[in-house]
């Protein structure tokens, strides 16, 4: 067994021949032997970057068969149900793959499933990089990468959703189309620019087309071919663990075993996605029928990735509106269309920069947090969530008021409180939830786990046998960096009474408020030395609670 | 990237040691650790003697090789039934059973998406058994790389490339050199300029529509017009129509613009319902009121929200309101469409109405605002 | 395939076994398919089940009856009269149509007149319903008031306990099938129909008659299964807050152009995949792909990068 197994000679030959040429002996053998960290959770993006392929090779396939033109015909196709119905080839285009090009109707849904899973899987990778803290040096860019991927992929769906002109896609162009017109001063000529005139056109879809199937998919591809780099370049994050350091990466190697690891996650992901697209409809535009503007269905939404933004438009009220000389100033139109998406966007962008600026960290982070060790950041995070979720949830509110036979207007109220008390109740939870197994993490250090053997002391006393840790849970566990920001490294007033002139400034008493809010809370292990608790030995008083303050006395 | 590091370094003859991944050098902080017994302190670091590393017999392992190639079979037969199925429903010009046929396209759906979902399946499952079966088990370490640079590196970057800039004369030559930008601004500006065409400019178009004096007007879908009496018995009816206009070029006989400015909603209201904002003027300074503007009991409302231009359609007869489906907007059709609820900011405009010598409902004239979302010059321009 | 000879618990024994994973998955999936099945409707639901009459001939109805039956179970809140309390509105310009469709889809008699009533089995039999429908034209209807009810559009399917045998049941369900065929098969024109559909009622039933929410709680029901009948008399009656559509405005020509329009929606197969997400949309959609598709495929990476233990 021991004997490696000579390359083949076709094999041979075609390395030496490419070898010849590029000289990439050494660089190959590098890049097979990179190391991949082993946890599912590294494999997000793969899911988000195998949907795309799956996206590209069924997006190829539909091209060859749908005609983005709005000029109207009347259907006279093979299906019955919308014969003798004037439509746009767009639409007639559609229906053709599906009624009459085998296998057109199941790769119209792997499309479109596909793109569903597509933006989901961006939104949980993007969660786990978040609550990681691997955003951080050196690894902003690509994060910012992913950003511009995130925005990308949301308007290349929507682009997409509204090709087949269909009832809800031409509603969806329509919503666009309005709030372009509520832009001050330059709304209208924007829009009748895009349109070619007025709404809906003649030219729309033509445009929108070039726009999904050219320009913007090779503006992902290109982002995420640099995102790959990068990582590729970078490496990975990883979590804690034994001999997992900031300075080495732990994990298995390209070649074999993840080549065929991430081979097989592709085959799932196309397996998932076509065992949806078999069994389960998406987006029946042959039963929606054709798109009109004077026409509309209730219960109408858009794919998830846009419902924040329609939730955003339906619970915005329009007591802000206001008139500058008889010109409107549309409020309930411009914050939910342009100023939310903006601030989740900036705000996801920004944050590598804000917390680096609050806590002044300059340092190479390869070793990801653990989210309950970076209680503020996992706060905002969650805060984040909840307000995104509330506004996606207020989206289909009347889809809920119906299920639930909830007063529709009580719906929008409700939502309202919500999206501004539910990002605050979000944050304050997740913070203090963060701080309760940290108290935790230091019991375990410190005592070991509990083993669920009850014993019985000579006194008579029952208590739980505590056992030590593996060396893999003390490693992670005493691991933990205390929240520090440079910040507050100088005292307000140094020990003669002169105030340090940093913190009188404006930006820097700021830096120095929100550094205090960043790392006041955190129950610290440093002073723990593992296994010294009392319990692992002879205990009196395992029922005793702990909290931050007292833990320090370390017994 | 790193590649082509590597390869100017080779070129450039510097010899210092590589730290390639996953590769053993002799520093000590390469380590090869494999689990679960760390005792791999070998000078390998994988792919590995099988011998070296793998904790499963060779029985284990058989094992797994079995499965996978059982998962491989699986997906070579649903790969083989994938092609087949392609074929057991002929396109529609063969003949029936065709796909055009609602329950046929699902079963043909079903069979080629389930068919390829196994093959797919298969191979995944496949490839995870070889993965975690048969594959030895191990994990290596590398380090991540040095950041930054090291001075020395950085300063004969920084060095070569300004040796670069001053030889090729751009900072020693502002008048080559400004002249040089300036000449990129008008070609920046270039493409601005050719997308000029990519529509008209906006001018008034969007504050007329085809409704003018003595417009009958058609029940939205057929082309009859409605007569004042067909209203009769609807003392709470509700009917979308839009301008009978029968344009040869295009299948409804009126664009789908001029459909998404002109549509209204005709709703019949009990005289006692009225409330006091139909007494208002239509607009500023006009004399003519929202009462007005209605014929026996009938109202026309535009059809499309001023929110954000969905079709505001859905009129509750008892509540009298006018709601979107889309953002609810709700607007009160007994208060000339004033907005109630949600997020509209004006309400729906009106179309004065009446009837000619005939008795067919005819418009009087245009709506007293422009129909659609609320844009920026919506007051100026044309209105009625 | 037991590994070794060891006489363990069953399950225990079968835990680590390699089929273990597949079967937990095979299971699962069934799980979620079959508790899928189970609460989707299934396509002979979204069928309308129909019935055949014509309008009854006065020898066939016993106004005696209808009266007792108006006294007992309408009078409370409509009135000795039929000209209503203030518990239930004035009947007398409602028109038979509106008695029919709201004694026919089981709103009527309500329980409760303060809400909205949802769609039940009718507490009485056909017959008891000519009758009072005959007492009503007779005794309380105004004059010739408010809409009659259509019997030249298909109403409720036959119900075999109101055969003696199964050969005149069978009889009676032949007519009404081929009289619902020829209505629905009548239309030509999918435009108009889906026209008047769309553009008159989809904002609140939805375009797959699913329903939507109005104001105030209430509701617009689901009108699956609304017989053609039914659907007529609601647009011309209006029920609730529903706007009319009279005769004059939506002609009966063009109303069969719109019932047919809907109901061959109904009626039409899915033909993108037997879970048709009750044809709810997107929302529906973006459910099943983060609940099923996104957690089904984060297992798989979760089987690929599990730990193994060295005996597995």
């Amino acid at each position: 067994m021991s004997k490696t197994t000579q390359a083949p000679k076709a094999l041979r030959g075609v390395g030496n021949y490419i070898d010849d040429r590029f000289h990439l002996a050494k660089t190959g053998e590098k890049n097979l032997r990179k190391v991949f960290p082993n946890h599912w959770s590294f494999m997000l993006g793969e899911i988000a970057l195998y949907s795309f392929i799956i996206l590209l090779i069924t997006g190829v396939f539909l091209t060859l068969w749908f005609k983005p033109s709005m000029l109207e015909v009347v259907y006279d196709g093979s299906y019955e149900s919308m014969q003798g119905v004037p439509m746009s080839e767009a639409f007639a285009s559609t229906l053709y793959i599906d009624f009459d090009v085998r296998g057109g109707f199941l790769m119209r849904q792997i499309h479109h499933w596909a793109a569903l899973i597509f933006v989901a899987a961006l939104v949980i990778h993007m969660l786990r990089v978040f609550f990681t803290g691997a955003f951080r040096k050196p690894r902003e860019i690509n994060w910012l990468i992913g950003v511009a991927i995130f925005v990308l992929a949301m308007v290349e769906g929507l682009f997409g959703y509204s090709l087949p002109d269909d009832l809800p896609s031409g509603m969806g162009v329509r919503i666009l189309q309005g709030v372009m017109l509520a832009i001050p001063l330059v709304g209208t000529y924007i829009s009748m620019f895009l349109f070619g005139g007025e709404f809906p056109g003649e030219d729309i879809i033509t445009r929108l087309y070039v726009l999904h199937v050219l320009l913007i998919p090779a503006l992902l591809l290109g982002l995420i071919v640099a995102h790959f780099m990068i990582l590729w370049h970078q490496k990975h994050t990883q979590y804690p663990g034994v001999g997992k350091t900031d300075k080495t990466v732990v994990g298995t190697p390209m070649f074999p075993a993840f080549a065929v690891k991430a081979g097989g996650f592709f085959f799932f992901t196309f397996a998932v996605i076509a065992g949806l697209s078999a069994f389960v409809q998406i987006n029946p535009v042959h039963l929606f029928g054709p798109f009109a503007p004077t026409s509309i269905t209730s219960g109408l939404q858009p794919d998830w990735y846009m419902g924040f933004m329609e939730g955003s438009l339906r619970i915005f009220p329009n007591w802000f509106d206001f008139q500058i000389a008889g010109y409107p100033i549309m409020t309930a139109v411009l914050v939910p269309g342009l100023v939310i998406p903006g601030l989740i966007f900036g705000g996801l962008a920004l944050w590598p920069f804000i917390e680096q600026w609050i806590t002044g960290d300059k340092r190479a982070r390869n070793v990801a947090d653990r989210p309950r060790n970076a209680p503020v950041r996992t706060g905002v995070g969650v805060a984040g969530i909840v307000f995104y979720g509330v506004l996606w949830m207020a989206g289909s509110n009347d889809v809920l008021s119906e299920t639930f036979s909830i007063d529709l207007y009580l719906t929008t109220y409700i939502f309202r409180v919500l999206a501004i008390a539910g990002p605050i109740l979000g944050f304050v939870i997740a913070k203090r939830i963060c701080l309760g197994l940290q108290r935790r993490d230091r019991e375990t250090l410190e005592q070991g786990y509990e083993s669920g053997t009850i014993r019985q002391l000579p006194s008579g006393e029952f208590i739980e046998m505590h056992k030590e840790s593996s060396a893999e849970t003390v490693e992670v566990l005493s691991s933990k960096r205390d929240p520090s920001s440079t910040a507050l490294a100088e005292e307000d007033v140094d020990p003669s009474g002169v105030e340090n002139p940093e913190a009188r400034k404006g930006m820097g008493k700021l830096r120095r408020a929100l550094a205090h809010w960043y790392t006041k809370d955190n129950v610290t292990v440093r002073d723990v030395e593992p296994h010294s608790g009392h319990h692992l030995h002879h205990s009196h008083d395992h029922t005793s609670q702990e909290g931050p303050e007292e833990g320090k006395d370390g017994h | 990237m790193t590649e082509n590091n590597n390869n100017d370094k080779n070129e450039a003859g510097h010899e210092k040691p590589e730290r390639v991944v996953g590769t053993p050098s002799a520093s000590a902080e390469e380590r090869v650790v494999s689990e679960p017994t760390a005792e791999n302190e070998s000078g390998h670091a994988g792919p590995f003697e099988p011998s070296e590393t793998h904790l499963r017999s060779e029985e284990q392992q058989r094992r797994g090789d079995k499965m996978a190639s059982a998962w491989f079979i699986v997906a070579t037969l649903a790969g083989i039934a994938f092609i087949a199925s392609y074929f057991v429903f002929p396109p529609n010009a063969s003949g029936e059973p065709a796909i055009a046929s609602p329950q046929i396209a699902q079963y043909s759906n079903m069979l080629l998406g389930g068919t390829l979902t196994l093959a797919m399946f298969g191979i995944g499952a496949g490839m995870t058994v070889w993965a975690r079966n048969v594959m030895p088990h191990y994990e290596v370490h590398s380090p991540y790389d040095e950041l930054p640079s090291d001075d020395q590196e950085k300063g004969s970057f920084s060095e070569f490339f300004m040796k670069g800039a001053d030889e090729s004369g751009f900072t020693k030559r502002p008048l080559m050199r400004r002249t040089l930008i300036a000449s990129m601004i008008p070609l920046g500006i270039a493409p601005v300029v050719l997308l000029r065409d990519l529509g008209p400019l906006p001018r008034d178009m969007m504050h007329h529509t085809p409704w003018e004096n003595g417009r009958r007007m058609y029940v939205e879908g057929t082309h009859r017009a409605l007569r004042a009496e067909d209203l009769e018995n609807d003392p709470n009816g509700m009917i979308s129509a839009l301008p009978a206009i029968d344009d040869e070029r295009y299948p409804h006989g009126i664009s789908l613009n001029d459909q998404a400015k002109s549509v209204i909603l005709l709703i019949k209201i009990p005289e006692d319902d009225w409330k006091d904002g139909m007494n208002q003027p239509v607009s500023e300074g006009s004399d003519e009121t929202h009462l007005n503007w209605t014929y026996n009991g009938i109202v026309a409302y535009s059809k499309i929200c001023t929110h954000v231009g969905c079709p505001a359609a859905l009129y509750e007869r008892t509540t009298h309101r006018i709601l979107c489906p889309c953002h609810q907007s709700t607007f009160d059709a007994t208060d000339a469409a004033k907005v109630v609820f949600g997020p509209a900011h004006r309400g729906l405009p009106q179309l004065p109405i009446g009837v000619d010598d005939e008795g067919y409902l005819i418009s009087t004239g245009d709506f007293n605002e422009p129909t659609g979302p609320t844009f920026w010059e919506y007051q100026g321009g044309g209105g009625s | 395939m037991t590994r070794n000879g060891e006489t363990v618990k069953w399950i225990t024994a079968r835990r680590r076994h390699p089929l273990a994973g597949y079967v937990v998955v095979i299971l699962a999936l069934a799980l979620f398919g079959v508790g899928y099945a189970a609460m989707a409707p299934t396509a002979e639901d979204a069928r309308a089940q129909t019935l055949a009459a014509e309008a009854p001939a006065p020898d066939d109805v016993d106004i005696a009856e209808g009266r007792a039956i108006f006294d007992q179970t309408c009078a409370s809140c409509h009135g000795q009269d039929g000209s209503g309390t203030p518990n239930g509105p004035d009947l007398r310009e409602a028109g038979s149509a509106s008695v029919n469709f709201q004694v026919s889809t089981g709103r009527m008699p309500s329980m409760d007149p303060d809400s909205q009533m949802p769609r039940k089995a009718m507490v009485m039999s056909e017959e008891e319903l000519a009758n009072l429908i005959a007492y009503y034209d007779a005794e309380i209807r105004d004059g010739e008031a408010g809409p009659d009810v259509p019997y030249e559009v298909p109403g409720s399917e036959p119900q075999r306990e109101d055969f003696e045998d199964e050969g005149s049941y069978e009889e009676a369900l032949e007519t009404y099938e081929a009289e619902y065929d020829s209505y629905i098969e009548g239309a030509e024109d999918t435009d108009m129909g889906m026209k008047l559909y769309l553009t008159n009622c989809a904002h609140c039933h939805s375009w797959s008659g699913g329903g939507g929410a109005l104001t105030d709680g209430r509701w617009a029901p689901e009108i699956h299964d609304a017989t053609p009948r039914e659907i007529y008399e609601a647009m011309v009656s209006g029920p609730g807050a529903m706007p009319m559509f009279s005769d004059g405005v939506i002609e009966p020509e063009e109303k069969q152009e719109l019932i047919s329009y809907v109901k061959t929606l109904q009626a039409e197969p899915d033909a993108g995949g037997i879970f048709a997400l009750d044809r709810v949309g997107q929302v529906a959609e973006g459910f099943i792909g983060w609940t099923v598709g996104l957690s089904l495929i984060v297992a798989c990476a979760i089987w690929i990068t599990a730990k193994q233990r060295a005996h597995d």
